[in-house]
C-alpha cells in the first residue's frame, strides 16, 4: 500500500503522528525535572508523580469518580437491559417512541444538563452533589448502555429462546439461561464503555461540585487554569497507563473494536 | 395480562430514570430556574439575543466549529479511505491508533496544545527558526489554538464513521467502474464518494454537534479572550446572580445545536438522493 500510493500514505501517516502526538508531550512533560512546562523537558525525573499521587484533590476526587462511575454504571444497566429486552422482546407498543426516549439524553448538550441538575437538584432541592452527579451520570450512560445491548439483542437469534420456552422453560428461566448469556458480551462492552465514559466525563460534571466533591477531570481543569506546573502531566500519565490497562481488559475480554470501534452513539 | 404488566415493569425504570434525571430538570431550567424569586426565561432570551457580546460569542462558536468540521473532513477522509484499503495487519494497527485517543478525557488530550503553542513552546521556536516569524509568538488563547485542538479532538470520530460507511462498500462496484474504463480519479469521485457521503455526513454532523458543545478545550486554549457558548455558560453560571439569564443561554446552545443538526441531516438526504 506504502508503495503505491506514496501520497495517502504519507497523509495518514501524517494524522496518526497529529493524533497520537499530544500523548508523547504529556509523557515528555510528566518527566521533567524542573518546575516549567516545556518540551522536550529539561531533565527528567519520577518527582512529578511522587507529587500528583500524594496530592489531595486528585487523590480525593479519583475516588469521587470512582465511585460516581461504579454507581452510575450499575444503575445505567440494571435499568437499561430490561427496558432494551422488553423493546427487543417483548413488542411494546410506541416502540420507536421508547427508543427515542431512551435515547434522549444524547440530544441535550451536556453542560446545558448539567445545569438542568444543578440548578434543581442542588440549588433547589439541596441535594448533596455525590447523588447529583451519580444522578447525571446514570442518565448519560443509559444510552450507551441501551444502544450497545440493543445491538447485542438484535443479533441474538430469538429462535434460541422460543426453543427454550418450547422446552417448557419459564420467562425468567429463560432469561437467565439463554438471554443473558448471549448478550453477556454485549453487557461486558456497554459496561467498560460507561466506566469510562463517565470517569471522563467534564461537561456535566462541571456545575456538579462542591466543596468536597469534585470529579478528577474537573479537579484536574482547575489545577490547570490556576497552577502551570508539570503535575498535570503526571496526573494524565498515570490516567494513561490506566487507560491502556483498560484497553487490553477489554481486547481480551470482548475485542477493542467491538466497544470502542464503533463511533460514538 | 400477566405479560403485559411485565413488560410495563420492565420499561418503567428507565423511563422514570429519564423523566426524573433528564426531563423534569430540564423542564424546570426552561421555565423557572431555582434561586430567582422571579424567573424571566423569555425576557432574558430576547435579552441574549439582542446582545452584541453574545452574538459575538455565537458566531465565534459557529465560526470555530465550522473550521474544525472542515479540517477533520478534509483530512480525516482520505485517512478513513487509505485505512479501507489498507492490509488487515495495517487495518488493525491504524484503527487502534486512530480510536485510542477517544478513550482519554479532554483535559488530557487538550492538555499537550499548552506546552506546545506557548509563547516557548515548540510550534513558536518552529516558526521562529524557519522565518515566519521574528521572534517569540503567543500562539495560544487564538481561535487558531481552539480550531487545532477541536480538529484533534474529533478528527478520530470523523475517520471511524467514514471508515465504516466505506469499509461497507462493495469493492466489486469500483472493479466495475474500472471495468467499464473509467480511471482512478473518476472511479473515486463518481462511484466511491456519492456511497460513501451519508456515512462521512453523519460523521460531520456529530463533529459538529461536539465542537459547538465543547467546553474543555475552548476553555484551556481559548482563554478569556475568546469565549465560545459553552465557556460563557459556564462563566454565567458561576457567577451570575441572574439565572434566567443563564437559562437563555442554555436554550441558545440547544436550540443552535438542534437547528445545525437538522439542517445538515437535511441536506445530506439531499445529496444522497441525487
Amino acid at each position: 500500500m506504502i508503495r503505491r500510493r506514496p501520497v495517502l500514505s504519507l497523509l495518514t501517516l501524517a494524522a496518526v503522528v497529529f493524533l497520537l502526538f499530544p500523548i508523547v508531550v504529556v509523557v515528555g512533560v510528566a518527566l521533567s525535572r524542573g518546575d516549567v512546562l516545556t518540551f522536550p523537558p529539561s531533565g527528567l525525573s519520577l518527582r512529578w508523580f511522587g507529587e500528583a499521587l500524594t496530592y489531595q484533590p486528585f487523590t480525593d476526587s479519583l475516588v469521587t469518580s470512582a465511585v460516581v462511575a461504579a454507581a452510575a454504571t450499575v444503575i445505567a444497566l440494571a435499568v437499561g437491559v430490561p427496558a432494551t429486552y422488553a423493546v427487543h422482546r417483548r413488542s411494546p407498543r410506541g416502540r420507536r417512541l421508547l427508543q427515542t426516549v431512551f435515547l434522549s439524553p444524547l440530544i441535550v448538550p451536556e453542560l446545558v444538563l448539567g445545569f438542568a441538575l444543578f440548578q434543581l437538584f442542588l440549588v433547589r432541592a439541596g441535594f448533596d452533589a455525590l447523588a447529583a452527579l451519580i444522578i447525571g451520570h446514570s442518565v448519560l450512560l443509559l444510552p450507551y448502555a441501551v444502544r450497545v445491548t440493543g445491538a447485542s439483542l438484535e443479533q441474538a437469534d430469538p429462535a434460541l429462546e422460543e426453543a427454550a420456552a418450547g422446552l417448557g422453560a419459564g420467562p425468567v428461566r429463560t432469561f437467565f439461561g439463554v438471554t443473558l448469556p448471549v448478550i453477556a458480551p454485549g453487557i461486558v462492552s456497554a459496561t467498560i464503555l460507561s466506566l469510562l465514559t463517565s470517569f471522563n466525563n467534564v461537561p456535566m460534571s462541571l456545575l456538579l461540585t462542591s466543596r468536597s466533591v469534585q470529579t478528577l477531570p474537573v479537579a484536574m481543569l482547575e489545577y490547570v487554569q490556576t497552577s502551570f506546573t508539570p503535575m498535570i502531566a503526571a496526573v494524565s500519565t498515570l490516567l494513561l497507563l490506566l487507560t491502556i490497562g483498560v484497553a487490553l481488559v477489554t481486547e481480551r475480554l470482548v475485542g477493542f473494536q467491538r466497544v470502542f470501534g464503533r463511533s460514538a452513539p | 395480562m400477566r405479560s403485559r404488566l411485565a413488560t410495563v415493569a420492565l420499561l418503567l425504570p428507565a423511563v422514570v430514570l429519564v423523566l426524573v434525571g433528564f426531563v423534569y430538570p430540564y423542564l424546570t431550567m426552561l421555565v423557572a430556574p431555582a434561586a430567582n424569586p422571579h424567573p424571566d426565561v423569555p425576557g432574558a432570551l430576547v435579552n441574549a439575543v439582542t446582545d452584541p457580546y453574545v452574538v459575538d460569542i455565537v458566531a465565534r462558536t459557529v465560526r470555530v466549529a465550522g473550521m474544525a468540521t472542515v479540517l477533520s473532513v478534509a483530512f480525516g477522509f482520505p485517512v478513513a479511505w487509505a485505512i479501507s484499503r489498507a492490509s488487515a495487519r495495517w487495518r488493525g494497527a491504524l484503527l487502534l491508533a486512530v480510536t485510542f485517543p477517544l478513550l482519554l478525557s479532554t483535559v488530557v488530550r487538550s492538555f499537550a496544545w499548552i506546552v506546545l503553542l506557548g509563547r516557548d513552546g515548540l510550534l513558536s521556536k518552529a516558526l521562529w527558526a524557519v522565518g515566519i516569524t521574528s521572534g517569540p509568538t503567543q500562539l495560544l488563547y487564538t481561535e487558531f489554538a481552539m480550531v487545532l485542538g477541536l480538529t484533534q479532538l474529533f478528527m478520530p470520530l470523523l475517520v471511524l464513521t467514514a471508515y465504516s460507511s466505506l469499509a461497507g462498500l462493495d469493492p466489486t462496484i469500483e472493479e466495475a467502474a474500472r471495468g467499464m474504463g473509467a480511471r482512478g480519479g473518476a472511479v473515486f469521485a463518481r462511484v466511491v464518494l456519492p456511497l460513501a457521503l451519508p456515512g462521512t455526513a453523519v460523521g460531520a454532523i456529530l463533529v459538529f454537534a461536539g465542537c459547538m458543545t465543547a467546553y474543555t478545550t475552548p476553555s484551556l486554549l481559548g482563554g478569556t479572550r475568546n469565549r465560545t457558548l459553552a465557556t460563557l455558560l459556564y462563566q454565567e453560571a458561576n457567577t451570575s446572580l441572574d439565572w434566567s439569564a443563564v437559562s437563555a443561554l442554555a436554550i441558545i446552545m440547544t436550540l443552535l445545536v438542534l437547528l445545525v443538526t437538522m439542517a445538515m441531516t437535511r441536506i445530506s438526504a439531499i445529496g444522497a438522493r441525487r
